[in-house]
């Protein structure tokens, strides 16, 4: 009886074994397509269907793809728009979510609130007017444009992790840091930062994945060459090159290279974050 | 002199403790700057918005016309790609309600059982959520291509020729295939999302159900379901959130075509305003979908601001 128990959880542990083997394979077609697509010559693969093997591998593509993409620039740019944007909208972040998690005053359920609202807030909503902004800022058309948006559709969701994760901080430690004669500056610098290390960590990968693959509000506010990020500059190349599919390939790997080792070696602390709060307790 | 009388007056230990910050100011100055910023380039864009959407202008000349209602009504009544926009975001968003959330909730029920390279499935199901969507759509494009596409090619090879299409370019079918994308690309956020809810379920209310004498679909509906009331409504409210906001992956696979039969009110804004220069009806289209979403997204938002 016992072995019948058993032998038919192993059966049912194969059966969904093997169902997600097939699955994960559907799911990591269109990786390969793009792979067998990117290292190889365009007679080649049009002669030969995406499910050949290659003849040669033409790591020439990637090359050429980065040069007459213009690639260097786009990933300058949306490199630099991290280093600006990241960090400034994280700790913005942070000094909101510590009185809102620690200290008791008035109103603070009602802004709590609203900033969550903007969780809901479609960009759209913002575009035509943040456009008019740049341009009377005399920034439109320049990468600067992007940080003042990025940062306060980027506050709802930091808020809300940071509030939660700074609520897990046991009090006692802020009550002693006051008592030592610590302004309520000090302890949130000097205590509840460095003790939130690992949520600020996560919340960084989370932003630095959100800022390199926005497309929308750079789409409206940048149109020069120059200013460009990595998808509006791929999409830019899709536009020169669109039956050119080899060339093509290469360049969507070349920018979502950078996401996808991101995510493999930091999934630990993305996938945690993205949950957090979702789930009691 | 002066000099003098000021160290006279004050002894040094009173100089060096400055000018004290009232207590109850405090939590206020650590908001300052966020309220500040997110005033200034998000609620308030928001209400220029509004503004706008009530007035007859092309984003540039310093003339606006004062339409009232005219734009939202033309929305509703007159403007017929407006209305199948409405119902493109109504369509994909009862698709996102259903689809990646009852595979998303699949998935996590098979990968919560820990099986073998259950990481490993995880990892491959979440994979094209953190790539951007405008490549995304530009693969599946590609995928899509009639001649020379993975699709055709695999339909063709297995003997279903006849199933073969233009996909993207093809009126009845460019909205499915677009959202078999989204699919694919989306399926990760309900599994992690229910992941995270199976594992915060006590195994022991599993134990008394089993002992209790519950087969595995009574545990399922009496234990499970229950158990992740919860993240239902974080995942169902992010579908629904999400499915009228839609833009990047119908504005890189379709730019809204074949014709107009794919145009979402989310795209649909963007030409009007910033193609076409109706800055005026664009806002009001924007409008529409900010109030449909803000709307569906109070229980959320409620959720979220508890505990």
């Amino acid at each position: 009886m016992m072995s019948d128990v058993r032998r038919q959880r192993r059966l049912e542990q194969t059966v969904i074994f093997l169902g997600l083997l097939a699955l994960s394979l559907i799911w990591l077609t269109p990786f390969a397509t793009v792979v067998l697509s990117a290292i190889r010559g365009q007679g080649d693969l049009l002669a030969r269907g995406v499910f050949s093997l290659p003849k040669k591998i033409a790591w020439s593509n990637f090359a050429e793809a980065w040069s007459t993409g213009d690639f260097s620039i786009y990933f300058r740019n949306s490199l630099l728009l991290i280093a600006m944007k990241v960090p400034l909208g994280i700790f913005i972040a942070a000094l909101a979510a510590y009185p809102l998690a620690k200290l008791r005053f008035r109103f603070s359920g009602a802004i709590f609130i609203f900033f969550l609202a903007g969780l809901a807030v479609p960009v759209q909503v913002t575009l035509q007017p943040l456009l008019v902004m740049m341009k009377q800022l005399g920034i439109a058309n320049s990468l600067f444009a992007l940080v003042p948006p990025y940062v306060a559709f980027g506050l709802p969701f930091q808020i809300f992790v940071l509030r939660g994760f700074f609520r897990l901080i046991p009090s006692e430690l802020l009550e002693a840091a006051r008592l030592d004669g610590a302004s309520e500056w000090t302890a949130f610098l000097r205590v509840m930062l460095p003790l939130s290390v690992p949520a600020l960590a996560t919340l960084c990968i989370i932003d630095v994945l959100a800022t390199w693959n926005e497309f929308l509000i750079a789409l409206v506010l940048i149109s020069a060459k120059e200013s460009r990020t990595v998808p509006v500059g791929l999409l830019q190349f899709q536009g020169e090159y669109s039956s050119q599919y080899t060339l093509l390939m290469a360049g969507i790997l070349i920018s979502i290279v950078p996401v996808i080792a991101i995510f493999i070696f930091l999934q630990r602390y993305f996938v945690a974050g993205l949950t957090a709060g979702a789930v009691k307790g | 002199m002066s000099e003098i009388t000021l160290g006279a007056r004050r002894p040094v230990i009173v100089r060096r403790r400055r000018w004290r910050i009232p207590v109850t100011a405090i939590p206020y100055l650590f908001l300052a700057p966020a309220t500040l910023w997110y005033a200034a380039f998000l609620v308030y864009p928001m209400l220029q918005s509004l503004y706008v959407s009530f007035f007859d202008w092309d984003g540039l000349s310093p003339t606006m016309t004062f339409v009232g209602l005219e734009n939202y009504i033309n929305i509703f009544a007159v403007d017929e790609v407006a209305r199948l926009a409405l119902w493109n975001n109504i369509l994909w968003t009862v698709g996102a309600l259903v689809l990646p959330t009852f595979f998303g909730l699949m998935l996590a029920l098979a990968l919560n059982r820990r099986a073998p390279a259950s990481t490993l499935f995880r990892t491959i199901f979440y994979s094209p959520a953190v790539l951007p969507l405008v490549a995304v759509g530009l693969i599946w494009a590609w995928m899509y291509n009639p001649h020379f596409g993975v699709v055709n090619v695999t339909l063709k090879a297995v003997g279903l020729r006849s199933w073969t299409n233009g996909w993207l370019s093809n009126y009845e079918m460019a909205l499915p295939a677009t959202f078999v994308t989204f699919i694919w690309s989306h399926v990760g956020f309900p599994m992690i999302f229910y992941l995270a809810g199976l594992q915060a379920i006590s195994k022991d209310y599993y134990e008394a159900a089993t002992i209790d004498g519950a087969n595995a679909f009574q545990r399922f509906r009496h234990v499970t379901m229950p158990g992740l009331a919860e993240t239902h409504v974080i995942v169902l409210s992010l579908a629904v959130i999400n499915g009228f906001k839609v833009f990047d992956l119908v504005y890189t696979m379709t730019y809204g075509g074949p014709g107009r039969s794919t145009q979402v009110l989310g795209t649909w804004m963007y030409f009007q305003t910033f193609q076409y220069y109706h800055a005026g009806y664009g806002s009001a289209l924007a409008w529409v979908i900010a109030a449909i979403v803000l709307v569906i997204a109070i229980p959320y938002i409620r959720r979220m601001s508890r505990g």
